[in-house]
């Protein structure tokens, strides 16, 4: 039988300023028919050029070598007509981030009709049912045929990528990070849909993704990208339990399973962390929210509770894990927590004294709670070398102490060593991961005893993940500085945390130590968040701990 | 600690001049500029004053030019060759000096409307709004008609009616800066309003500013020369009052073409190049106008 994708020895080098840029380099893939086929990789590995010349979507300044056969018939030999009637009947793309790829202006049902206008001679009739078949197949209300992109969630925006990407019957769909944007719940519903799709229709299905744990649950083989090259392939229960490339190992292990012993306390650093000592489990309360409610108003002019009555605590020498999805009230929270948003009532106490609500009160008080932020390379003022960033903290407040000290210490408190090496870095010159270690760095100079960190790793690479978790469970427990980590990924709260408060609707719905929480969930929500994690295929370990 | 941050703003510097000299036009009007503002300054020592006044002027009435004057007289006997390079320094002067006024003002305006927001924001913008539509050439009159007569008045009118655009720019621009998570890190460190604005919302938007003033100076003498010539100036020579004096001495229909054509090309070639220099400047400094290549 032909497969339905062969590329052979393919090579891709970007032409750049700078010189060639290799970015594919001898990637051998075949997809049958039904079959679902998982490339799993970091950023910069190649996976989504390799996506792009399946269909020489790829800028002009790329050379490919090698062959794409789609069908047997070579693409690269393809004329452009030939091409453009292969385009999305024959193989069609779902592009990453649902929010910019369609156009905000057309309602989306003329979105999903174009490509069946452009291949077929369709009538408006039979467009229109066609349309409303795809919706259907997504499991969406044919009305929404009529819905403007913004009026749609993020999980329906995506099922509607994927119903256009259906539209033409197109026997090959690649997924491009088709769940990265999305809530574990409603990751969990496109994985189940796709599955569906290609159980039933028999088409070939190229799953793009960094998450292996999405992989496990979806794809029956697995390629795994590194620098360009494919360093590791085959069956996909084999790869993620056995990986016997060192980077794969990595790709695993920073998606732990929550159940899992192993992992708990115990984030992939490749540096060791410190024993725990001793731990007073009555230590003093530093921060606390007591019935907590801020309230928008939105466009409309009715009143929405973003944060609805919280009471939480974070004691010294712990931390605590937020966690609930996209619009729950996690970032709200946090910023009322540091004065950034002021509550519409109730109060934060901090080491029992309310917020103070001063200038300079407030500015007293930043320096004992401060905020790491998500994504570290806008954190950073692009103008600013590293040195200028650590020390905007101690400068703001008139530390007492040599400047340079207080910058390089904190440096190597972020574990950035040799500290002289960064400091006249500027941010663009660093990676991501270095990038979060001087923002923490920067929260560290002001010898804060409470670090708020709004999705710390979420923009971060799978391996650079496990180094930041690491840093926040080493400075807890050899600083004994207390964090709250707000977070959508359970497993990362398995991974660092002692205690987890579960956010839904601007509510605290349930709130205790990790394993009670998440081993033995009480609340539905909780339940449904447990539920929809995509398994590994480890299930024998789960609940082992 | 200071040495890299000077490092890098000089090899900033050198880049933007790299891709600058690369633009021919902006080349040739930063050179043109640079040679009239040098010899604006230099001027004092090289022209004799008595041939400016009317009294000790030597020449006859609106001769056609000569050996001796090259570009002819006007109607009182003075050279119009000396009378144009002189010309130059008022208008320069009172280029520089509006724009001076209008960017200070619409940079202050623009940021701090920006920055707190709220009905500090709404004010300061309908302020900015009711300059924007009014007339300026009305405002000037009005000005010149209560204030006392002179250049300083002229620079006020032309100062006080173009800095509404400089705020509208600044103020997008703060709001685009403010909105980056870096500036939410820096009030998260206890950064106050000077903190933000003095360390990351100015040195952001400044260069931008920096390109706008040189096509506000460009603007600026041109309202100059049209008040001047609408009779609202200063004793001053400038170029607008030569050519005020120009149309009613009669030069026009004497065909006394030298008369009008040297302040007049003058003009143009001074706010050609001003605009030429902008451009240049907005083409490197703001990416998105580039455009392919």
């Amino acid at each position: 039988m032909t497969p339905l994708l062969e590329l052979q020895d393919l090579g891709v080098t970007y032409r750049t300023a700078d010189g060639d840029l290799e970015a594919v380099r001898g990637v051998d893939l075949t997809l049958q028919p039904g079959e679902t086929l998982g490339v799993a990789g970091e950023s910069g590995s190649g996976k989504s050029t390799v996506a792009a010349s399946v269909l020489r979507l790829l800028p002009k300044s790329a050379k490919v070598t090698g062959n794409v056969l789609l069908d047997g018939q070579d693409v690269g030999a393809m004329r452009w007509g030939t091409l453009r009637a292969a385009r999305w009947s024959e193989a069609s793309v779902v592009f990453q981030g649902a929010m910019h790829a369609l156009n905000p202006v057309q309602r989306v049902g003329k979105q999903i009709a174009e490509p069946i206008r452009l291949h077929t001679a369709a009538s408006e009739a039979e467009i229109d049912s066609r349309v409303r078949e795809l919706l259907d197949q997504v499991d969406l209300p044919a009305a929404k045929a009529r819905a403007y992109p913004h009026e749609l969630s993020g999980g329906q925006k995506q099922r509607v990528m994927i119903a256009m990407a259906l539209a033409c019957d197109p026997r090959l769909v690649i997924a491009d990070e088709p769940t990265t944007a999305l809530d574990v719940i409603v990751q969990a519903q496109v994985l189940d849909l796709l599955g569906r799709l290609v159980e039933q229709r028999g088409i070939g299905l190229v799953f793009i993704t960094h998450d292996l744990s999405v992989l496990a649950s979806t794809c029956s083989r697995i390629a795994v990208m590194y620098r360009g090259r494919i360093v590791e392939s085959g069956d996909a229960k084999e790869v993620i339990t056995a990986p016997r490339h060192e980077h794969t190992a990595a790709l695993a292990a920073a998606f732990p399973e929550v159940g899992d012993a192993g992992s708990r306390y115990a984030p992939a650093t490749a540096r060791p962390l410190p024993d725990e000592g001793e731990r007073d489990p009555q230590q003093p309360v530093l921060l606390s929210a007591r019935d907590l409610r801020v309230h928008f108003r939105d466009r409309t002019g009715s009143t929405v509770a973003a944060v609805n009555g919280v009471e939480l605590d974070v004691r010294r020498d712990e931390i605590v894990a937020l966690v609930g999805q996209s619009g729950s009230g996690k970032t709200t929270l946090a910023r009322t927590l540091l004065g950034l948003q002021r509550p519409t009532s109730g109060a934060v106490y901090y080491d029992g004294e309310p917020l103070p609500v001063s200038t300079s009160g407030l500015r007293d008080y930043r320096r004992r709670v401060q905020l790491v932020l998500q994504d570290p390379s806008s954190a950073l003022n692009p103008r600013h070398t590293v040195y200028e960033s650590v020390a905007e903290g101690p400068r703001i407040h008139r530390l007492d102490g040599d400047e340079r000290d207080l910058v390089v210490s904190a440096l190597e408190a972020a574990e950035l060593r040799p500290a002289e090496q960064y400091l006249t870095r500027l941010p663009h010159e660093l990676s991501g991961g270095q990038r979060q270690r001087v923002v923490i760095a920067g929260a560290l100079a002001l010898n804060p005893s409470v670090l708020v960190a709004d999705e710390p790793v979420a923009s971060l690479d799978a391996s650079v993940r496990g180094e930041i978790l690491g840093l926040l469970l080493r400075l807890r427990r050899q600083l004994g500085v207390a964090g709250l980590v707000i977070t959508h990924d359970l497993g990362l709260a398995w991974n660092i945390a002692d205690r987890v408060a579960v956010m839904y609707r601007g509510e605290l719905v349930e709130v205790g130590a990790v394993e009670q929480v998440l081993l033995e969930p009480r609340h539905d929500y909780t339940k449904a968040l447990l539920a929809a994690l995509p398994s590994a295929g480890r299930d024998d370990a789960r609940y082992a701990g | 600690m200071s040495a890299p941050v000077w490092q890098r703003r000089r090899a900033a510097a050198a880049d933007v001049w790299r891709q600058f000299r690369t633009n021919r036009g902006a080349l040739f009007g930063a050179a043109f500029i640079a040679l009239l503002v040098l010899f604006s300054l230099i001027a004092p020592l090289l022209i004799d004053r008595d041939g400016l006044e009317v009294v000790t002027a030597a020449g006859g009435s609106l001769e056609p030019p000569s050996g001796e004057y090259w570009l002819g007289t006007d109607e009182s006997g003075r050279s119009v060759m000396l009378l144009t390079l002189w010309g130059a320094r008022v208008s320069l002067l009172v280029g520089f000096a509006a724009t001076l006024l209008s960017v200070v003002v619409g940079t202050l305006v623009g940021v701090v409307s920006a920055h707190f927001g709220g009905w500090i924001s709404a004010v300061l913008m309908r302020i900015t709004d009711f300059f924007l539509v009014l007339p300026a050439l009305v405002l000037a009159a009005v000005l010149m008609a209560v204030l006392p007569k002179s250049m300083w008045t002229v620079i006020m009118a032309i100062g006080v009616t173009s800095w509404p655009t400089t705020a509208r720019l600044v103020r997008a621009q703060t709001l685009s800066v403010e909105s980056r998570p870096y500036i939410e890190r820096s009030k998260a460190l206890g950064g106050g309003h000077t903190h933000v604005i003095g360390k990351h919302v100015l040195p952001s938007v400044l260069p931008l500013v920096f390109a706008n003033t040189t096509l506000v100076v460009g603007g600026s003498i041109i309202a100059e020369s049209t008040l001047a010539f609408l009779g609202m100036s200063g004793p001053e020579i400038s170029w607008g009052s030569m050519l005020d004096r120009a149309n009613q001495s009669g030069a026009v229909t004497a065909g006394a073409w030298w008369y009008l054509l040297p302040p007049g090309i003058a003009i143009v070639l001074v706010v050609l190049s001003f605009t030429l220099v902008g451009r240049g400047l907005e083409t490197v400094l703001n990416p998105r106008l580039k455009g392919e290549r």
